[in-house]
């Protein structure tokens, strides 16, 4: 009992570290430009099928398509937000918003209409015994997708928390018009945050590639996730969204192991909505301090 | 305008039905197709109040088709209810859905509301799914042949017919609502919430039935058209469903019902015209509404002369504004305006009384332990340095700020009971120190919703009286150009109060303010930005409106010179706390408050 408990868990933990990934891009695009992306799942889509195409296709290992898959995705959004939602963010946030939801379902279709199959398998990132503890069965590569994604989600945070450019963000986060006197240049500093947005969806499809495979339904699953991450942890907190991730991951293995399939398609449906409704603060706020 | 009221509620229906009549000589395929099309017609057009009007973003329309399929159909197959008995069920049932829907989604904006959306369609259909005994699951549900009177409707043609007379019905309460005055409470809500609840408008309350009607009328177009796909499954009523139902009003336009209308018709007819290229036609939809967005924010409507009666109403009245015209030309009044103020008989209680007012901002003390009292018919001034409380005190008297502490009194009555849109009706409204007009409306629909019949029986009532240009409409109509007139912006009547410059706005905002004849106007800084001269004639309108309907004013001013040839007693806050009430010409000489505020100004100037 205690042993499939604790594979369940484990297995959620997976698919939870990729859900945090996705929502971390989420957050880190909506804390530096104010925009809601619902087009973060093509981002993920992006990262996976150029993870199949240098896996799968071109034979090179797994480290040329974690490189590849979060260049190509981070281009992506940043090709997004310089062509398209720069000319609209004046106009107004209604715009933006349905030119996400629009943008995202019109790349899921490119990538049908290119690809017309119904799923492309990915090879396994790790080959490999699987590890016992107890009578609990662990895969190395449940091991190595919760430590790496943890990780890389981790590096995200830190870059926006630490890094130069992460703090012209939180700069432009807070007010645009004040870090643009300051010297930063707020195109700039958004396609930045766009790139590094979507860098991390490309690498949340990554490691999503080899147990999800690539197909265009793969964009509206990780939007929707990363969304239920995001609203969980609070939708302006990095820490929140990680947080967030990994509990809707193991929720959705709970109730898939424990009630039914069916249950687990909603669990992300139902999270956001007790969250929104009981706590829409999220249940890892950011400290506000307020400088009096 | 040389179209009547009516006219403009009817046209859209008649349209459908002349559409659907007219569809007749076409093929059968064709008919079908057109069928679809103006049941597409409706969807748009309950989508242009929600996501139009109202600045909703709703992905729940699949949901709210399949729940009128669905009940209708199970009220024909299980309970042998006649077909459009059926449809009523099923609009019942959708307005049921769409409040369900609303109630926790208006407590959110923008990609939360959003979001609340999404997850009731996609709990909507997981439960249409799942429940298999009763819906058929994922196969599906036969829906059987509808008739009337034993007449039974199989042929394309007949269908058509029947689809465009019904269309046309149900589109009518929409049409009735959106261009009389629900719809612009709607579009004063989406602009400036606040602003729109100072009016009286109870801004959820309006949200929630727009849902409710929308939803309803949604759920009735996908019980008219389930008979025609003879078999409903969840899967054709997904979130690629809705989303896509999302492209009629914005690829249609937004500025009118008629984008919505013709969006739907022209979009789902758009992938029986591109059979060839069908696998293309999502990617195409996406590119459509993202170029639309990027081009054509006004949507496609917009671009028909027809559609477009706003933006040329835009130019009708484009002349010089006029100044108060019974001020400015009557020299005597001016004398009479420009004798000193003599304080009013004072009455037994004071209009407005303001006892240990306080209020906190974490560890900043916004507002701290204020009392006044203002005098009926007074001219009240409140001056102090930038951040001394005096607009946070505005908000609390106006009921949009809940104080910590204290009381206000209004007439004598506590006011912490009474909610921010009933006191409109008490006789307060205000304006606002950012000019918050309602810029997607004109400047006479701006007047109008000051007088304040705003509630929601109000508002739908008024819709029904505009469209039947009854006595109540006629009078509103010329309450609202008088107070325009008063204001000198009657020539400009029919221009969208955005296209004002920043001077009009705020006299648009007074105009607004006093044509409800209210006890006191609460003013926040009405001359900041505004030119002498028209500064100047504000003083004398509101100097006017003081004598001759005895309205109580209460103004925050920057403006020394202005509030003390206007008012008769001025309080100046600092830091939270009244430092001085007295005599206007008492307090601009008083020392402290020469330190306070004087002293701040030169450095900050």
């Amino acid at each position: 009992m205690i042993s499939e408990f604790v594979m369940i868990v484990v297995g959620g933990l997976k698919m939870g570290a990729i859900y945090s990934l996705t929502a971390i891009g989420i957050v880190v695009i909506h804390k530096a430009t104010r925009t809601v992306n619902f087009a973060h799942g093509a981002f993920v889509l992006c990262g996976a099928y150029v993870t199949y195409g240098v896996v799968e296709v071109l034979h090179i290992g797994y480290w040329a398509a974690f490189i590849l898959a979060s260049l190509a995705a981070g281009l992506l959004a940043t090709v997004l937000e310089f062509g398209i939602l720069r000319p609209i963010r004046q106009a107004d946030s209604f715009a933006v918003i349905t030119a996400t939801i629009f943008i995202g379902i019109g790349l899921a279709e490119i990538y049908r209409l290119v690809e017309n199959t119904e799923m492309l398998a990915v090879g396994g990132m790790i080959g490999g015994w699987p590890l016992f503890i107890g009578d609990a069965m662990i895969t190395r590569e449940q091991i190595a997708v919760v430590v790496g994604a943890t990780i890389a989600a981790t590096f995200g945070i830190a870059i926006f928390a630490y890094a130069r450019f992460g703090r012209g963000m939180r700069a432009m986060a807070s007010n645009p018009r004040g870090a643009v006197i300051c010297g930063y240049s707020s195109d700039a500093m958004n396609a930045l945050a766009w790139f590094v947005g979507g860098a991390m969806a490309g690498l949340a499809g990554a490691f999503a590639a080899p147990s999800t495979g690539v197909s265009a339904e793969l964009s509206i699953l990780m939007v929707t996730a990363g969304f239920a991450a995001a609203v969980i942890g609070g939708f302006d907190s990095l820490k929140g969204a990680l947080l967030g991730g990994l509990i809707l991951g193991v929720a959705e293995t709970l109730a898939a192991g424990y009630v039914s399939s069916a249950m687990k398609n909603a669990v992300s449906f139902l999270l956001i909505f007790v969250v929104l409704l009981c706590r829409p603060q999220g249940l890892f706020p950011e400290a506000k301090i307020r400088n009096v | 305008m040389f179209s009547g009221p009516l006219v403009r509620v009817l046209a859209p229906s008649l349209f459908l039905l002349a559409l659907s009549v007219a569809g007749l000589g076409l093929p059968s395929y064709w008919q079908y197709v057109l069928a679809l099309s103006v049941s597409a017609a409706v969807i748009g057009s309950a989508l242009a109040m929600l996501v139009g009007y109202a600045r909703c973003i709703t992905i729940a329309t699949g949901a709210m088709l399949a729940i009128g399929a669905y009940s209708g159909t199970l009220a024909v197959l299980r309970f042998d209810v006649p077909f459009l008995a059926a449809l009523l069920i099923a609009s019942v049932f959708g307005a049921v859905a769409g409040f369900v829907l609303a109630v926790p989604g208006v407590r959110f904006r923008s990609h939360n509301m959003a979001m609340v959306t999404f997850v009731f369609q996609a709990v909507v259909i997981i439960v249409l799914r799942q429940s298999k005994s009763l819906t058929g699951g994922a196969e599906g549900l036969q829906v059987p042949v509808p008739h009337i009177l034993g007449f039974s409707f199989s042929d394309d043609g007949h269908f058509l017919v029947l689809c465009g007379v019904l269309s046309a019905l149900s589109i009518l309460p929409l049409v009735l609502l959106l261009e009389g005055a629900f719809g612009k409470n709607l579009r004063a809500v989406a602009s400036n919430e606040n602003a729109a609840r100072a009016f009286g408008i109870n801004v959820n309350l309006h949200l929630v039935t727009a849902f409710v009607w929308s939803s309803a009328v949604i759920a009735c177009a996908g019980a008219i058209m389930a008979p025609r796909f003879r078999i409903i499954d969840p899967d054709s009523y997904g979130i690629l469903a809705s989303i896509f139902a999302l492209t009629y009003p914005i690829v249609g336009g937004m500025s009118s019902i008629w984008g919505g209308l013709m969006g739907g018709i022209v979009l789902r007819a758009l992938p029986e015209v591109l059979r060839p290229v069908a696998d293309y036609l999502e990617l195409i939809f996406c590119v459509l509404v993202v170029l639309t967005i990027l081009f054509f924010p006004q949507g496609f409507a917009s671009m028909v002369p027809g559609f477009a009666r706003r933006k040329a109403a835009k130019n009708v009245g484009a002349g010089e504004p006029t100044f108060p015209r019974n001020v400015i030309e009557d020299k005597n009044m001016i004398e009479r305006l420009a004798a000193p103020a003599t304080s009013p008989e004072p009455l037994g209680r004071p209009l407005l009384r303001i006892t240990g007012v306080s209020k906190s901002y974490g560890a900043l003390r916004a507002v701290a332990d204020v009392s006044f009292d203002v005098p009926h018919h007074a001219i009240h001034g409140l001056m102090g340095p930038n951040g001394a409380g005096k607009t946070t005190l505005f908000n609390m008297v106006s009921g949009l700020t809940l104080h910590d502490q204290g009381e206000v009194f209004f007439d004598g009555m506590p006011l912490s009971t009474v909610p921010v849109e009933a006191r409109i009706g008490l006789g307060m409204t205000r304006t606002f120190q950012h000019a918050a007009v309602f810029d997607k409306l004109t400047c006479l629909d701006n007047a109008r919703i000051g007088i304040g019949r705003n509630g929601i029986w109000q508002s739908t009532i008024r819709s029904a009286q505009w469209a039947l240009s009854l006595r109540q409409a006629s009078a509103e109509y010329k309450a609202a150009m008088g107070a325009l007139d008063a204001v000198g912006l009657a020539a400009r009547a029919h221009a969208l109060a955005g296209s004002l410059s920043l001077g009009d706005q705020r006299r648009l905002e007074i105009a607004r303010a006093i044509i409800s004849q209210p006890k006191v106007i609460l003013l926040d800084e009405p001359v900041s930005g505004v030119s002498i001269d028209e500064a100047e004639s504000l003083r004398l309108l509101l100097i006017t409106i003081n004598r001759e309907l005895g309205t109580g004013i209460v103004i925050i001013e920057h403006n020394i010179g202005f509030l003390v040839s206007l008012c008769m007693r001025i309080s100046v806050m600092s830091e939270g706390r009244v430092i001085a009430d007295d005599d206007a010409k008492v307090v601009v000489n008083d020392a402290h408050v020469r330190r306070a505020y004087f002293g701040e100004r030169e450095t900050a100037a």
